[in-house]
């Protein structure tokens, strides 16, 4: 168990952006794991079975909450402006190149956490777990255009929390420590 | 491969580049707790509280049986049941089963009446009352869409500044 109580906790976790109830899944991920135990003790799977097992019970747990957000949010259209795409391409460049790790891992788990739960599980779903979009599409119940805007614009509202409190000073030192003596005023 | 369609393959190899270098979160420590204390717990159970896959074999198995039979004896006794409780009740319920068919007439007399009236009705109207509904309607989901988008609002993007 404390080989992968860790990998349970962190798919939880990053679907739920709630750590007690991450932490209630983990327990029922691992309780379903010894119901299972004879057959996972020596399969090299576990890791998997346990990640899979974790992933179902969790977005099972976030659909018996979802269905009040579902109806309006597929009205709007993707209106994300491209400059906006490419403003939030370099905020997550400069956080992978500018921040020290602890800071980073800090500040993304923050962002992540105040995501809406239909950007957000989307997002960690196509990243984190490498689910193809018609595969989440399918899994949440919501049209392929749907995923792809939701993650997009999960993208881009992630970039703007990262951005807030810091990054653009960082951003700013940066060019002026590069810039010629005596150019700017 | 279009401009905004390069922004986007961007983005997302950006964001993926993020999110996979992260860490795994830290399980709380309270976790192995619990679930040790809940298999403590289940264990402790009486074997009859449990899942019919774990109980012994010397139970299982006539119980198994016993719901074998059961199955259809009930199915057979409730055959049975309906057939005498039909032939009861029919003799019984002879006046109000008259009751019942009159008001079956009554109604089928009113829906005769609705039907007429309806076809009296000028279709312009029937147009119109259906336009009128469907302009009602269109409005207020409008108003409903408007004001979820009032209290969920999307983040400002154009805080950001990096250029």
């Amino acid at each position: 168990m404390r080989a992968y109580q860790d990998m349970v906790f962190s798919t939880a976790v990053r679907l739920t952006a709630n750590p007690a109830q991450a932490e209630d899944i983990s327990q029922e991920v691992f309780l379903r794991a010894y119901e299972s135990f004879d057959n996972l003790r020596s399969s090299s799977k576990a890791g998997g079975w346990l990640k899979t097992v974790a992933t179902n019970l969790t977005l099972n747990h976030l659909t018996r909450h979802r269905k009040r957000w579902r109806l309006f949010s597929e009205v709007f259209s993707d209106d994300t402006r491209e400059e906006e795409i490419d403003s939030a391409a370099g905020v997550f460049d400069t956080v992978f190149t500018e921040l020290e790790s602890d800071e980073r891992r800090a500040r993304v788990e923050q962002a992540l956490e105040r995501l809406p739960d239909h950007q957000r599980v989307p997002l960690v779903l196509y990243h984190y777990e490498e689910m193809p979009y018609q595969d989440i599409a399918d899994r949440l119940g919501i049209s392929l255009a749907k995923v792809k805007t939701d993650i997009l614009r999960g993208r881009v509202a992630m970039a703007a929390l990262l951005a807030q409190g810091g990054l653009v000073a960082s951003d700013d030192r940066r060019r002026n420590s590069s810039a010629p003596r005596g150019a700017n005023p | 491969m279009s401009s905004r369609d390069q922004t986007d393959e961007k983005l997302e190899r950006l964001v993926t580049r993020v999110l996979r270098d992260q860490p795994l979160r830290r399980a709380p420590a309270s976790l192995e707790t619990r679930v040790l204390g809940e298999l403590a717990a289940r264990a402790r159970q009486p074997w009859w509280r449990r899942g019919i896959a774990t109980w012994p074999g010397s139970v299982r198995v006539p119980v198994i049986a016993i719901c074998a039979v059961s199955v259809p004896a009930v199915w057979i006794l409730t055959l049975w049941l309906a057939a005498h409780l039909v032939a009861a009740t029919r003799s019984r319920m002879a006046g109000p089963l008259a009751t019942i068919r009159d008001a079956g007439h009554t109604v089928s007399a009113l829906g005769t009446l609705s039907t007429h009236i309806i076809q009296s009705i000028p279709r312009e109207w029937l147009l119109g009352g259906f336009i009128a509904t469907a302009t009602l309607y269109a409005t207020l989901f409008a108003l409903v869409a408007f004001g979820y988008s009032l209290l969920f609002p999307r983040p400002e993007y154009s805080k950001v500044h990096l250029t």
